[in-house]
């Protein structure tokens, strides 16, 4: 008993380490001041106020909209496919397809943006949002696949074969059956690589090239002092909506599970 | 050598919240006795396995193991081995080492631990097979070693957890007379938990049958197939005609017993029947009844009937009868030996039993 | 037959899309990579005559020796830091939490804020007039500001074990949760205690869990720059900083590029050496 309270107690300070500095911004972005110490000095508001006027903020809010939405589609919809061929078909190397897969999530940041920008410029494609969305989808290809590959594995495959056998096609079938049992994991699936996408800083760095995202307006930002407290600001913001949208993700991943459970 | 039993358990008593796993189960076990617990799923008979190996803390009750109680000492410290319905078997160390586990960490010097492993692996017919991987075993070999890591700590008492039911039916029978061997050959205690009644009947000394966390009966398996005590250990063991009957002692002593379809019987030396009850019920072994064309002779009691469907199980063949004027079918078993017997669904046919194969169950409840 | 070869194309074509994608995106800049690597810049323009003068540069330069070898230690620093301070938790949602998936999703949701804010959040925390300083001087438990807290190793193990902390929680606890309880108990039957059950049972079987949380951390610290540069200060810099640098100011795509490739055969190697001697170490516990 004693040892398992020594162990709560142990997980509870860790948690604490882990939401400290999360929980530090949204404090700091009320401070009315410009250097983050304590004592606070006041309260404000005027730092969000001020997030509103700001073009570069908002052109590379757009531009992270864009690239975060179209990389979720196309993340989305190859994980689709390959996590449904993972779990229901066999096939000759597809052990070797669902390793690779997993590949972008431990190659170093730096190699595949390195890697890719020459690649791209090797091909004639500019630095661009084009290229960002091309390097965020691989990044994200990984979670997708494992999010469809788990909302796949809890959906009973004779549901389809019931479908074949009541006289639906193969479209219909996917259409009428398989898609609404999958279509929690998918939402969940997008959301998380939408984040992914949202967050991500060293590949859009390499290829954004003079269209930021919002991170890489963030990076510029971080070095003037000046800016801080809109900094801050603005990732409270982002920090609010990522977990937002994550727990959303969630709630569907769940329903995704428990349904066919 | 006692007469302490090697296990007592005492008013031995679960409740999970409001829920009694185990009531108030009291046994006491003989050294080098073969015991199995048998009973459905959910009865409470693992749970009595687990509170005398100490996974499972009793709610009220003793473990008395060769009189030492075990109230304050841990699983670990206990002179009991358990064999898991799963195994157990370490996924990472290979046969030898699984089995010298328990062994390693006692200080024993590794001379001594290899020759007392070889030994044991050799007890199971395992012998030479040490550095095989616990991944490439067969059900049949994990069985093995399961029994081999436990018998080489020497346990006062075995534990088995459903030690079969992981197996297909051949390698079941097979290792039914093999574990019967071991332990007849070894004079340990074996304590074993099933739901398979054959598996209990064939390996036990005696049986002790749970129903809802109660001890019901504790018999040896013939004296619980010939005297079950009330209705569920006869219908959990063995196939069993219900009937219910009227019954009346009269001046001699003996009981006259009317049951439906085969009127009036007189019951004089039949030390199965007890009760002296007004409403009783009685049972009959499908087998003990005969089944006949013509009304059979020097029989206690006879019914006539038509066969309602007919089963072949190949070596009997199942006959459900039903009489005239009762609405329940009668069961009736006959050995395949006798060729001549062949009815057919829709025959009349004659049933005749002994009174000496009734089974008084009690009151009809 | 028709139903087998129908269920091995539709696989193929389901799973085409994907695995071609992250193929190509694979493969080709690897070659390109290795092309770029044997290049040579000119002032404005590349010379593709081929050459090993890049890799003749790199390899004898102290400085890319440093950072090189710095980089990997520093990055087995914070892999051993994070797996270290992340088993017991691990081990607390698997075997002593009740609610586990509210524990995961608890230990996740700080992870899916900004990375970069989250970097950037430990620099405002341990610099000189930082949160901590301020804090610390505010409740009077120190009088002058510590300066050993920003710019140095320190800050980088620290705010990379935190950012790393659910990569190395999850497969650790993945494989804690996959033991069979009854392997557990067979432990303890056969005379273990908790600490020698741990020891001969719970740890070996994690191994994989360990090596696979490490991999994770390992291989993607070699790799960041946005750590060392926010953080780390001069004594903080890794091998990343400089193949950044060779792709932006320095301009000299051939150096960077085979930076890059010397980084990930570098990593490569040690991570390999690192698995497979975790799980020799691994087979020798019995």
């Amino acid at each position: 008993m004693k040892r398992a309270n020594g162990l709560l107690i142990y997980t509870t300070l860790y948690l604490a380490f882990l939401y400290l500095p999360v929980l530090l911004l949204p404090l700091f972005s009320f401070n009315d001041g410009t250097i983050v110490a304590f004592p606070i000095k006041g309260w404000t508001l005027d730092w969000y106020r001020q997030l509103g006027a700001q073009d570069t903020l908002l052109n590379a809010l757009g531009n992270s909209l864009i690239v975060g939405i179209t990389t979720a589609l196309l993340a989305t919809s190859m994980g689709l496919f390959a996590a449904r061929a993972y779990v229901r078909n066999r096939f000759p190397g597809k052990e070797a397809s669902e390793g690779l897969v997993m590949l972008p999530l431990v190659i170093p940041g730096i190699i595949v943006a390195s890697s890719m920008l020459v690649l791209f410029i090797s091909i004639g494609l500019k630095p661009s949002l084009t290229a960002v969305i091309l390097g965020h989808s691989f990044l994200a290809l990984p979670f997708s696949v494992s999010i469809m590959k788990s909302a796949f594995d809890d959906f009973d495959a004779s549901l389809e074969e019931a479908a074949y056998d009541l006289g639906s096609t193969v479209l219909e079938t996917f259409r009428r059956v398989t898609l609404p049992v999958v279509a929690p994991g998918i939402v969940s699936s997008f959301l998380v690589t939408f984040t992914v996408s949202f967050d991500e800083f060293v590949l859009a760095f390499f290829l954004s090239g003079n269209e930021p995202t919002l991170p890489v307006y963030i990076w510029s930002q971080i070095r003037f002092p000046a800016k801080l407290p809109n900094t801050l600001a603005l990732g409270s913001v982002l920090l609010l909506a990522s977990v937002l949208l994550l727990v959303v993700a969630e709630y569907f991943r769940r329903r995704s599970s428990s349904k066919s459970a | 050598m006692s007469d302490t039993p090697i296990i007592d358990l005492q008013n031995l008593e679960k409740r999970f919240g409001k829920f009694t796993a185990v009531s108030n189960v009291s046994l006491s076990l003989r050294q080098g006795e073969f015991f199995s617990l048998l009973g459905p799923s959910g009865c409470g008979k693992t749970t009595v396995l687990r509170m005398i190996a100490g996974f499972q803390e009793p709610s009220s009750g003793q473990v008395l193991i060769d009189g030492q109680d075990m109230s304050d000492i841990p699983a670990n410290k206990r002179p009991t081995n358990m064999v898991f319905q799963s195994y157990a078997i370490f996924p990472h160390l290979n046969v030898g080492d699984n089995v010298a586990y328990g062994l390693r960490g006692r200080g024993i010097a590794r001379t001594e631990i290899d020759q007392r492993v070889s030994e044991a692996l050799d007890m199971v017919e395992l012998g030479g097979l040490q550095s095989r991987r616990a991944t490439e075993l067969s059900g049949g070999q994990r069985q093995r070693v399961a029994l081999a890591r436990a018998l080489v700590m020497r346990p006062k008492v075995l534990l088995l957890d459903e030690p079969l039911s992981a197996l297909d039916k051949n390698l079941r029978e097979q290792m039914q007379f093999e574990m019967r061997h071991l332990q007849q050959s070894l004079g340990i205690t074996f304590v074993m938990v099933t739901h398979d009644q054959y598996e209990a009947m064939t390996m036990s000394d005696r049986i002790g049958v749970m129903f809802n966390g109660e001890l019901v009966q504790v018999d040896a398996p013939n004296v619980l197939y010939a005297r079950p005590r009330n209705r569920a250990v006869a219908n959990f063991i063995g196939g069993m005609n219900f009937l219910p009957a009227d019954a009346k002692e009269d001046a001699s002593g003996a009981l006259d017993v009317t049951m439906p379809g085969f009127g009036r019987m007189r019951i004089d030396q039949n030390p199965n029947v007890t009760a002296r009850s007004a409403q009783a019920l009685v049972g009959i072994r499908p087998e003990q009844l005969e089944i006949a064309a013509d009304r059979p002779a020097d029989y206690d009691a006879v019914a006539k009937g038509t066969v309602r469907d007919v089963a072949f199980y190949g070596e009997n063949i199942h006959y459900r009868v039903l009489l005239d004027g009762v609405e329940t079918p009668i069961a009736a078993s006959v050995p395949n030996y006798f060729h001549s017997i062949d009815f057919k669904p829709g025959d009349a046919v004659w049933l005749g039993v002994q009174s000496a194969s009734v089974i008084d169950l009690g009151r009809d409840s | 037959m028709f139903k087998l070869r129908s269920d091995t194309s539709r696989g193929l074509t389901l799973a085409a899309p994907a695995t071609l994608y992250v193929g190509l995106l694979v493969a080709a800049p690897l070659v390109i990579l290795v092309a770029y690597s044997m290049w040579t810049q000119t002032y404005v323009s590349i010379d593709r005559t081929p050459t090993w003068a890049n890799y003749r540069e790199a390899l004898t330069d102290p400085l890319v020796r440093h950072l090189m070898i710095r980089s990997i230690l520093i990055a087995g620093a914070v892999t051993v830091a994070t797996v270290l301070t992340a088993y017991p938790i691990a081990y607390f949602i698997a075997f002593r939490a009740r609610k586990k998936t509210l524990w995961l999703l608890l230990i996740t949701i700080p992870f899916w804020s900004s990375y970069l804010l989250r970097v950037f959040a430990w620099k405002l925390i341990l610099g000189f007039n930082g949160v901590m300083n301020s804090a610390l001087m505010v409740t009077g438990m120190i009088d002058e500001p510590l300066t050993f807290l920003l710019y140095n190793e320190f800050a980088v193990v620290l705010t990379l074990a935190h950012a790393w902390a659910p990569f190395a929680i999850l497969p650790i606890y993945v494989s804690l949760q996959k033991i069979d309880p009854s392997l557990l108990e067979a432990a303890t039957d056969l005379g273990n205690g908790a600490v020698a059950r741990f020891l001969r049972v719970t740890l070996p079987l994690t191994i994989p869990g360990i090596i696979a949380a490490s991999l994770i951390i390992f291989i993607p610290t070699v790799g960041d720059y946005v750590t060392p540069s926010l953080v780390g200060g001069s004594d903080g810099k890794m091998i990343a900083n400089l193949i950044q640098v060779q792709f932006g100011a320095a301009n000299n795509w051939p150096l960077g590029a085979t930076l890059s490739l010397l980084a990930m055969l570098a990593v490569g190697f040690v991570a390999l050496v690192f698995a497979l001697g975790l799980t020799a170490a691994g087979r020798r516990i019995r």
